[in-house]
C-alpha cells in the first residue's frame, strides 16, 4: 500500500510538471493551430537562464526569475517569427521540422555558453520537507508544482473568462475572422501565444530545475511526454491538458511501482495509442463538426 | 517528365556506383547509406507525398527490419536474400497494425501516434534481452554472400543504389497506377474521393503497409552495412531525419527522396570538421533551406521546369455514349419523411420527393433552406436522423459515401473539390475506376494503365465541353473549366444519378447557356439529374420539376410554370406578401450630403473565379442603402472586401474620405467599418455579454460595459439572456446579439450581411422593425439581403448588382415596383 | 566551461575554419615532417558532452607534453576529433572518416560502450588500434577477434562488478544487495556483471532495478527495493542521474549505505545532491585530491594553466582525464617502438610495452596477447566526497 501511495504521490508530482509544459502546447495551438514542437528546449532555457542569473552571476533570485520568463517569451516570438510564421503563412505543415530546427540550434548554443556539465540549484527553502506523507517526505516544491499548475490552468481560464484580452484569445479560436471583424489582430494574438507558451515552458523550467539536475538537454524527453500529454488532453481546453498530465504522470509511476521501470515507457506509450486510437479527439477533446 | 527522372535516378545511382568504386572505405560507407536512407525515403513518399500521411514514427519499422533481418542472418544462419524480402514482410505487418489506430487520427493526434510507436519499438528491442541483445546491441552481423562474393561497402552500396533505382521506377509506376492515382486523390480532397466511391481506410492502409516495407528493407541493408545494431541506432531523432528526406527533397516527386537523401546524410559528414559545432550548423543550414525551398528541393525544381502539354481532349461520342448506357438507367430515386437536425437546427425535416430518370429535378429555396445538407444526406455524407432514401426501389447505404458512390450516385460540389496536384485527365481516370482499383502487382508491373480509359476519360472532357490542355494541373484551371472537369468527373462514375451543386455559380451568360445545354444532354441519356441552382434562368428553363425548400421543409414540388406563380414562393424568395413592417417616424435627421462609404471600381476574385468586377457605390451618413442581387452576384464578396477580410481587392475604398483597401480586418473595424457577417457568427462557446463585450474591444472598459447595459436596454431581448452561451440561442436571438455586437462599436457604418437568412417569418419581421428603429435614429446602414421587397421597403436607396457589376440604382420605392429586379432574382 | 569563460562560439568556429584553410594550404607543402594524426571519437554535444571535453582534456596535456619534447619519429601529433553525438551509427561513420578520410594512426573512443562497440569491428577489419580511455564495457576489449586492435587503460566493468560487491559485502556486511541501475547499456552491461558476481560471492540480490537519465523521481524503484529488503544499494549511473536517485533516497529518510560505479564522479555530483553526496562510496582510477606524485603535479598545473581550472574540485572528469593522459602517453611509446604508424606495428608495439611511469601508476608490461586491458581490480581505489572534495575511504 505504502507502495502505490508513495507512487501516487510521485506520480502527481510529475504529471503536472507535464501538464505545465502541455499548457504551451495548449495555448499556441488553440489560436494557431501550430505548436513548438521543440517546447522542451524552451523550457530548459527558463531552467539555464534561471541558474546562470541566480546561481552563477549571483542576482537576486526574484529577477533572475523574472529575466528567465523574460528570455522564454522572447524565445518563444522569436520560434513564431522565424519557425512558424513563414510556414503557417502557406498553410505548409514545416514548422513542425523548422521549430525541431530551432530548438536544435538552441540546445547546442546553450551547450556552448552554459557548459557541458550539469548543475544543480541551490538548496533552499523550496527543496526544504514540508511534510510527511506515507513514509515519503515532500519537499516545498513537490507541492508547489501542482499548485502552480493548477493555479495557472485556473488563472489561464480566469484571464480568457475574465479578461477582454483573453476572451479575445477565445474569440480567435471560436471563429478567427469574426474576431478579426471585432478589430482583434490575429496575428499579434499568434505573438502573444507564443510568448505565453514560452512563459508556461519557462515556468516549468524553473520549478523542475531545483528538483533535477539543470543541463543543455534536460528537456528533450520531457517536451515529447509533454506534447504526448497535450494530445491525450485533446489541446483542447486548461483542464483536460492538465488533468491529462496527471493521469499520464500518475500512469509512469504506478507502471513502475507494479512492475519496476523495465516496461513503463513501452506501456506510456502504448497506452497513449491506445487512448487515441480509442478516443481520436484525445480524452477530454470534443469532436468538430463535420463540414462537406 | 517521369521518364526523364527515371533516366536521372538510374543515371545519378550509376555514378554514384562509379565513384563508389574509386572512393576508400568511409566515402563507400557513405554512399550506401545515402542510398540506404533513400530507400526509406522512397517509401515515406508513397506514405507523405502521395496518401498525405505523415509519420514520425518511421525509424520503428526501420528498427524492425533491421532487427529481423540481424537475427535471421546470425542467430538463425538464414541466407541475406532470404531474410531481405521477410524484414520487409514484418516491418509491413508492423505497419497494418499501426495504420488501425493511425487512419482514425489526423494532423497532430496522427504525429502523436506515430511518435508513440517509435519509442515503443526502440523500448522493446531495449528490453527483449534474448532476442535483440539488449541495449549492447547485436554484432557481427554477417554481410551477404553473392555468387561467392562477400559484399563490403562497395558491394552494399550498389546493391543498395540498384535497389534505388528499381523502387524509383516502381514508384513511378505506382505513382501514375490507378493505386497511385487513388492515394493522391485521398491526399488532395478527401471528401471529393470518397465521392467517387474510393475506399479511404483500404487505400491508406496500402500506402502504410508498403512505406513500412521499404523501411524494413532499408533496415535490413543497413544492419548488413554497419555489421551492429542496438536501440540506441534506431533514436526519435531517425525519424524527424526521415521525414527531412522527404521533405527537403520534395514530397511526391520521384527525385525527391534521393536528393533528400544526399542533404540529410552528406550535410552533416561535410560538417564533421566542425566537431561539437556540428549540430549547431547543421540546425542552422536545415532552417534556412527550409525557408527557401519550402516545397523541397526537387519539388520547387519541377515547379520551374513544368511545361504543360498543350494537347486537348480528343472528341469520342459514340464510346462515352455507350459508357454511361452502359450501366442501364435507374427508374427513380426516392426520398421519403427525410430529417437530420445539428445540436439544436433542424436542417432537413420530413422531406419527400421523386427525382425521375430522364428529368431535371431542381431543389430551390433561399439560403440556409437545407438544400445541400438534403443533398449530403442522399449522398451518404450525413446520416439521416429519420426518413429513407431509395434507388430503384432498393435503399442506399446511410451515411458510408463510398458505397453510395459506388451504387450509382455521383455528384459535384457548391465550390469545387477537384484533386489540385492531379491533372485534369487523372481526375477523370481514377473516377471511371469507380472505386474499383484492380490489385496492386499490376499497378507495380505498369499494366493498370489501359488506353481504352484513357480514351473515355479523353471523351467525356470533351463531351462536357472541356477545351482545354488535359495535363494541366486541376488546381491551376479557370473557374470555369473547375466546374466543367468536375461534371466529367462524375459522368465518369457512370451514374444513375447525378446531382450537381450550385454548377452555374460564377458562370457568365454564354457558359451558363453552354451547361444548360450539357444538362439536357446528360438528362437524355436516361439519367436521374438532380440540381440545386440559383441563376432562375437555368432553373426555370431546363427543370422538369421543381422542388422548393424553406426553413428544412419542402413547401411545394411542381412545374416550373407552377412553383413560379406560388405565394410561398414569391414569400420565401422576396420577402413579399404577409409581412408589414411599420415605417417608423420621420427620422431624426435627414440623410446629410456627407459620405460615409465610397466604394469605386472596385474588384476582386476567388483565386481564379472573378466575383467582382468594378463595382461603384456611395452611403451618406444615415442613410439605409440596400444591395441586391441574386446569390454569386457577388454582395456578400463585397462585404467581406470592405470589412477587409476579402483580399486582395483592387479599386478604392475610402471611409470618410480615408483609403482603407489596403488595411487588414481589424484595422478596417478599429477605423469604425463593422460588418455583422452572414450567419451571425456569433461567439458560440462565450455569454451575451461577452459577445457585445468585444464588439466594444476598441473603447475602454468603463464605456465597453457602459454600452453594453446601452445595448441591452435597446434590444430588451437580450437582458434576460446575458450570460447565456450565444450557441444557445435561437437563430433570431443571435442576429439580434451579432447586431448589438456590431454596434457596441459605435461604427461610422454598418454592413449587414443577409441578417434574415434562416430565420422564421415573424422573427424576420421583428428584425427588420429593429432595422427601421435603427434608420430612423440616423444609423449609417448597408445592407445586403436576399429578401429583396423587404429589403426594399426600409432602404431609402438600393443597388442592383449582377456577375460583379451594379446593374442598376435608385430609391427603394422605385425599385421596389422595378420588373428587373424580379427577373434578377426568380428569372 | 563558465558563462563568459567561453569566446562566442562563432568566433571560435570562424577561427577554425581559417585554421582549416590554412592548414589545406600548408598539406600541399607538406614534407617529411607530416604530423602524426590520432583521432579521437567521443560525445562531444549533447548530454555526455561533459566526458568528450575531459578525455580531449587528457589527450591534449599528453599531446602538448609529446610534442614539446620532439614528438614521435620527429613528427608532432595531432590530435582529429569527431562527435558521435552518443550514437552508435555515427560514431561508427566517424570512425570511418578517420580511417580513411585522414588517415589517423590510432582512434581513441569515448564514454558510450555502444558506440565502442560498432567501431571495434571496423578497427579490427582496418588494422587501426583503438584505445579505449572510458567506456568499461567488457567486450570491447575482449571481442573475440584475432588479431585485436581494441586496447583500453580504464576500468572494466566485470572487475568493478565484483569489487563493489565485495566492497559492499566487506564494508557494510551487506548480505541482500539491491541493484539501482540506469537504463541503458552501460547499465545492462553491469546487471549481468553484477549478477555473475553476486553468483560467485554467492550473494542473493534484493533486486534489480533501472531508471532513466531524464527521471526526476526514483521514489517507486527504491521503495520496491526497501520493500525487498535490500541492505545496501548498488548504483551503476552518471553524476546528474545519480543524484536524482540520491535525492530519491534521501527524501524517503532511507539511509541505506551507497557503493556505486565511477559514473558519479563525473559532473559536479555534490552540488547535484546536496548533503547525502558523502554517502556515496564509489570507485575511481585516480584522484587529483590529495598527495601527488610528480606527473600528477605536472597534469593538475596544465589543467589549471591550460583549462583555468581553480584546482582538483575543477576536474569534473578525473577518470577520463587521467585515463585518456595515461593512454596516449602509452601510445606514442608504442609508436615510437614500432618505428612505424602502421597498425600492426603499432599493435605488437604496445603488446611489447615494458614498464612506464604514469600518472595512474607505474605500469608494468601494461598490454600482452591475451590481456588488453591496462587496469585491474588492483588499480580501483575507494572514494567518497567530503565536501567538494573526493577524498579515499580507508
Amino acid at each position: 500500500m505504502d507502495l502505490f501511495a508513495s507512487a501516487l504521490i510521485t506520480g502527481f508530482g510529475l504529471g503536472s510538471m507535464y501538464g505545465l509544459l502541455a499548457l504551451g502546447f495548449y495555448v499556441t495551438y488553440a489560436v494557431s493551430s501550430t505548436v513548438n514542437f521543440a517546447q522542451g528546449s524552451t523550457m530548459m532555457l527558463g531552467a539555464v537562464t534561471g541558474f546562470t542569473f541566480g546561481a552563477t552571476l549571483g542576482w537576486p533570485w526574484l529577477l533572475a526569475v523574472v529575466l528567465a520568463l523574460a528570455a522564454c517569451m522572447l524565445w518563444g516570438v522569436i520560434v513564431e517569427r522565424l519557425g512558424v510564421r513563414p510556414f503557417a503563412a502557406r498553410g505548409s505543415d514545416l514548422w513542425l521540422m523548422a521549430t525541431v530546427a530551432l530548438g536544435l540550434v538552441l540546445e547546442n548554443a546553450v551547450l556552448f555558453t552554459f557548459g557541458k556539465d550539469p548543475r544543480g540549484m541551490p538548496q533552499s527553502f523550496l527543496t526544504g520537507d514540508a511534510l510527511s506523507a506515507g513514509g515519503l517526505r515532500i519537499s516545498v516544491l513537490q507541492l508547489t508544482i501542482p499548485v502552480v499548475g493548477v493555479l495557472l490552468a485556473v488563472a489561464l481560464h480566469l484571464y480568457t473568462r475574465r479578461t477582454r484580452s483573453g476572451t479575445a484569445m477565445l474569440a480567435i479560436v471560436q471563429n478567427p475572422d469574426a474576431a478579426r471583424l471585432m478589430g482583434i489582430d490575429v496575428r499579434r494574438a499568434v505573438v502573444g501565444a507564443y510568448a505565453l507558451s514560452g512563459l508556461f515552458a519557462g515556468v516549468a523550467g524553473l520549478l523542475i530545475a531545483p528538483l533535477f539536475t539543470v543541463s543543455s538537454s534536460m528537456g528533450t524527453l520531457f517536451g515529447i511526454k509533454a506534447f504526448a500529454v497535450a494530445i491525450l488532453g485533446g489541446i483542447g481546453n486548461p483542464w483536460g491538458v492538465m488533468l491529462a498530465g496527471l493521469l499520464y504522470g500518475s500512469a509512469e509511476s504506478l507502471i513502475t511501482a507494479a512492475f519496476g521501470s523495465t516496461y513503463t515507457q513501452i506501456l506510456t506509450f502504448g497506452l497513449v495509442i491506445v487512448a487515441l486510437a480509442l478516443r481520436p479527439e484525445g480524452l477530454f477533446g470534443r469532436a468538430g463538426v463535420k463540414k462537406v | 517528365m517521369s521518364r526523364r527522372g527515371l533516366t536521372l535516378v538510374i543515371g545519378l545511382c550509376a555514378l554514384a556506383a562509379v565513384a563508389s568504386w574509386f572512393g576508400n572505405g568511409y566515402q563507400q560507407y557513405v554512399i550506401a547509406l545515402v542510398a540506404i536512407t533513400a530507400i526509406v525515403g522512397i517509401g515515406l513518399n508513397v506514405l507523405l507525398g502521395l496518401a498525405g500521411q505523415l509519420s514520425l514514427g518511421h525509424v520503428g519499422f526501420y528498427a524492425i527490419g533491421a532487427y529481423t533481418s540481424a537475427i535471421l542472418t546470425l542467430r538463425f544462419a538464414w541466407s541475406f536474400w532470404l531474410a531481405l524480402p521477410l524484414a520487409g514482410v514484418f516491418a509491413a505487418l508492423a505497419g497494418a497494425l499501426l495504420a488501425v489506430p493511425a487512419l482514425r487520427v489526423r494532423g497532430p493526434y496522427l504525429a502523436m501516434v506515430t511518435i508513440a510507436f517509435g519509442f515503443v519499438v526502440e523500448q522493446s528491442a531495449a528490453e527483449m534481452k534474448g532476442l535483440t541483445g539488449g541495449w549492447n546491441g547485436i554484432m557481427d552481423i554477417p554481410r551477404p554472400v553473392l555468387l561467392g562474393v562477400t559484399l563490403n561497402e562497395f558491394g552494399l552500396g550498389v546493391l543498395s543504389l540498384a535497389l534505388v533505382a528499381l523502387l524509383s521506377l516502381l514508384f513511378a509506376r505506382l505513382r501514375d497506377s490507378t493505386w497511385g492515382l487513388a492515394m493522391r486523390a485521398t491526399r488532395d480532397a478527401e471528401v471529393a474521393s470518397q465521392s467517387i466511391g474510393l475506399n479511404l481506410v483500404a487505400i491508406r492502409t496500402v500506402a502504410f503497409v508498403a512505406s513500412a516495407f521499404l523501411a524494413g528493407i532499408a533496415g535490413a541493408l543497413f544492419a548488413a552495412l554497419s555489421n551492429f545494431i542496438s536501440p540506441e541506432s534506431f533514436p526519435f531523432f531517425q525519424s524527424i531525419s526521415f521525414l527531412l528526406v522527404v521533405l527537403i527533397g520534395g514530397a511526391g516527386t520521384l527525385l525527391g527522396p534521393l536528393a533528400g537523401a544526399v542533404v540529410v546524410v552528406l550535410l552533416p559528414e561535410m560538417l564533421a570538421f566542425l566537431a561539437e559545432y556540428r549540430l549547431l550548423f547543421f540546425g542552422a543550414l536545415l532552417l534556412l533551406v527550409l525557408w527557401l525551398a519550402p516545397e523541397g528541393i526537387v519539388g520547387a525544381i519541377e515547379r520551374r521546369l513544368r511545361r504543360t502539354d498543350a494537347r486537348a481532349a480528343r472528341p469520342a461520342e459514340r464510346e462515352v455514349g455507350a459508357w454511361l448506357a452502359g450501366r442501364g438507367a435507374a427508374q427513380s430515386l426516392e426520398v421519403e419523411g427525410l430529417g437530420i437536425a445539428f445540436g439544436g437546427t433542424r436542417a432537413v425535416r420530413e422531406v419527400a420527393l421523386t427525382a425521375r430518370a430522364g428529368e431535371v429535378t431542381s431543389i430551390i429555396g433561399p439560403n440556409g433552406a437545407g438544400k445541400t445538407t438534403l443533398l449530403n444526406l442522399i449522398g451518404g455524407f450525413y446520416r439521416p436522423d429519420q426518413g429513407a432514401i431509395r434507388l430503384d426501389g432498393a435503399a442506399l447505404p446511410a451515411g458510408v459515401v463510398w458505397r453510395v458512390a459506388r451504387s450509382g450516385v455521383a455528384r459535384t460540389f457548391q465550390t469545387t473539390q477537384l484533386f489540385p496536384r492531379m491533372t485534369v485527365l487523372e481526375n477523370v481516370l481514377i473516377a471511371l475506376r469507380q472505386g474499383r482499383l484492380g490489385g496492386v502487382g499490376p499497378a507495380l508491373a505498369g499494366r493498370s494503365r489501359d488506353d481504352h480509359a484513357g480514351r473515355l476519360a479523353e471523351g467525356l472532357l470533351a463531351f462536357v465541353g472541356y477545351a482545354g490542355p488535359i495535363e494541366r494541373l486541376a488546381g491551376a484551371l479557370p473557374h470555369v473549366d473547375r466546374r466543367l472537369v468536375e461534371i466529367a468527373r462524375a459522368l465518369a462514375m457512370q451514374p444513375r444519378v447525378l446531382m450537381l451543386d450550385e454548377p452555374a455559380a460564377g458562370l457568365d451568360d454564354d457558359d451558363t447557356t453552354r451547361l444548360a445545354a450539357l444538362l439536357q444532354r446528360i438528362r437524355s441519356m436516361g439519367i436521374v439529374v438532380m440540381l440545386i441552382e440559383h441563376d432562375m434562368d437555368l432553373v426555370m428553363g431546363i427543370s422538369d420539376q421543381i422542388v422548393v425548400l424553406d426553413a428544412g421543409r419542402r413547401i411545394i414540388a411542381g412545374t416550373p410554370g407552377a412553383v413560379r406563380v406560388d405565394p410561398g414562393v414569391r414569400a420565401a424568395y422576396l420577402g413579399e406578401g404577409s409581412l408589414a413592417i411599420e415605417r417608423a417616424s420621420p427620422r431624426a435627421s435627414a440623410p446629410a450630403a456627407e459620405t460615409v462609404l465610397s466604394v469605386s471600381n472596385v474588384t476582386a476574385s476567388y483565386g481564379n473565379l472573378p466575383v467582382l468586377a468594378g463595382i461603384d457605390l456611395e452611403v451618406r451618413r444615415g442613410e439605409l442603402v440596400a444591395l441586391l442581387g441574386a446569390n454569386g452576384a457577388g454582395k456578400s464578396t463585397l462585404m467581406r472586401a470592405i470589412a477587409g477580410l476579402h483580399r486582395p481587392v483592387q479599386g478604392r475604398v475610402l471611409l470618410l474620405g480615408r483609403e482603407i483597401g489596403l488595411f487588414r480586418a481589424h484595422q478596417i473595424a478599429r477605423a469604425g467599418v463593422t460588418l455583422v457577417p452572414e450567419g451571425r457568427q456569433v461567439f458560440p462557446e462565450l455569454t451575451v455579454v461577452e459577445n457585445i463585450l468585444l464588439g466594444a474591444l476598441a473603447l475602454d472598459r468603463r464605456s465597453a460595459l457602459a454600452e453594453v447595459e446601452r445595448l441591452i436596454a435597446r434590444f430588451p431581448l437580450l437582458g434576460r439572456l446575458r450570460n447565456q452561451r450565444a450557441g444557445l440561442l435561437s437563430g433570431g436571438e443571435q442576429q439580434i446579439l451579432a447586431l448589438a455586437r456590431g454596434l457596441a462599436a459605435r461604427p461610422s457604418i454598418v454592413l449587414l450581411d443577409e441578417p434574415s437568412l434562416g430565420l422564421a417569418p415573424a422573427i424576420v419581421g421583428g428584425l427588420y422593425q429593429v432595422l427601421e428603429e435603427l434608420r430612423a435614429e440616423g444609423t449609417t446602414i448597408l445592407l445586403v439581403d436576399q429578401m429583396a421587397r423587404l429589403a426594399l421597403s426600409i432602404a431609402d436607396r438600393a443597388y442592383v448588382i449582377r456577375s460583379g457589376q451594379v446593374v442598376q440604382q435608385g430609391s427603394g420605392e422605385a425599385l421596389r415596383h422595378d420588373a428587373a429586379l424580379e427577373k434578377a432574382y426568380l428569372g | 566551461m563558465r558563462v563568459g569563460g567561453n569566446a562566442p562560439a562563432i568566433r571560435r568556429i570562424a577561427g577554425r575554419a581559417l585554421a582549416l584553410a590554412a592548414g589545406f594550404v600548408l598539406s600541399l607543402a607538406a614534407h617529411a615532417a607530416d604530423p602524426i594524426k590520432i583521432g579521437l571519437v567521443a560525445a562531444l554535444s549533447g548530454p555526455s558532452a561533459q566526458s568528450g571535453e575531459a578525455i580531449t582534456q587528457g589527450l591534449s596535456i599528453a599531446i602538448g607534453e609529446i610534442n614539446a619534447a620532439g614528438g614521435v619519429l620527429g613528427r608532432p601529433l595531432v590530435l582529429v576529433r569527431r562527435d558521435d553525438e552518443s550514437s552508435p551509427p555515427k560514431g561508427a561513420t566517424a570512425a570511418r572518416e578517420l580511417i580513411f578520410g585522414e588517415k589517423v594512426a590510432a582512434i581513441v573512443g569515448g564514454l558510450d560502450t555502444p558506440v565502442s562497440l560498432a567501431i571495434v569491428p571496423i578497427i579490427n577489419r582496418e588494422h587501426v588500434p583503438y584505445m579505449g580511455v572510458w567506456a568499461a564495457g567488457t567486450p570491447i576489449t575482449r571481442n573475440g577477434a584475432t588479431p585485436n586492435f581494441a586496447f583500453r587503460v580504464s576500468a572494466v566493468d566485470v572487475m568493478v562488478d565484483e569489487a563493489l560487491l565485495k566492497y559492499a559485502q566487506k564494508k557494510y556486511g551487506a548480505k541482500k544487495p539491491g541493484l539501482i541501475l540506469i537504463n541503458n547499456p552501460w547499465g545492462e552491461s553491469n546487471e549481468k556483471g553484477l549478477r555473475e558476481a553476486a553468483q560467485k560471492l554467492g550473494i542473493t540480490l534484493a533486486g534489480v532495478e533501472k531508471f532513466e537519465n531524464a527521471d526526476v523521481d526514483v521514489v517507486p524503484q527504491l521503495t520496491r527495493l526497501r520493500n525487498a529488503g535490500a541492505d545496501a544499494l548498488i548504483l551503476v549511473a552518471n553524476a546528474a542521474p545519480g543524484a536524482q536517485m540520491m535525492k530519491s533516497r534521501e527524501r524517503m529518510g532511507w539511509k541505506v549505505p551507497v557503493v556505486s560505479h565511477w559514473g558519479v564522479s563525473g559532473g559536479r555530483f555534490p552540488e547535484l545532491v546536496g548533503p547525502t553526496a558523502g554517502d556515496v562510496v564509489f570507485v575511481q582510477t585516480y584522484s587529483f585530491f590529495g598527495e601527488q606524485g610528480p606527473i600528477g603535479q605536472k597534469v593538475l598545473s596544465e589543467l589549471k594553466s591550460k583549462y583555468k581550472i581553480a584546482g582538483p574540485e575543477g576536474v569534473f572528469s578525473p577518470v577520463g582525464v587521467a585515463d585518456a593522459y595515461d593512454a596516449m602517453h602509452l601510445l606514442a611509446l608504442a609508436i615510437a617502438k614500432a618505428g612505424t604508424t602502421e597498425g600492426d606495428a603499432v599493435r605488437k608495439a604496445l603488446q611489447d610495452i615494458g614498464e612506464y611511469k604514469g600518472l595512474i601508476k607505474t605500469y608494468d608490461k601494461p598490454f600482452s596477447e591475451t590481456n588488453h586491458d591496462a587496469l585491474g581490480p588492483d588499480d580501483y581505489i575507494f572514494v567518497h566526497y567530503e565536501g567538494e572534495r573526493l577524498v579515499p575511504v580507508k
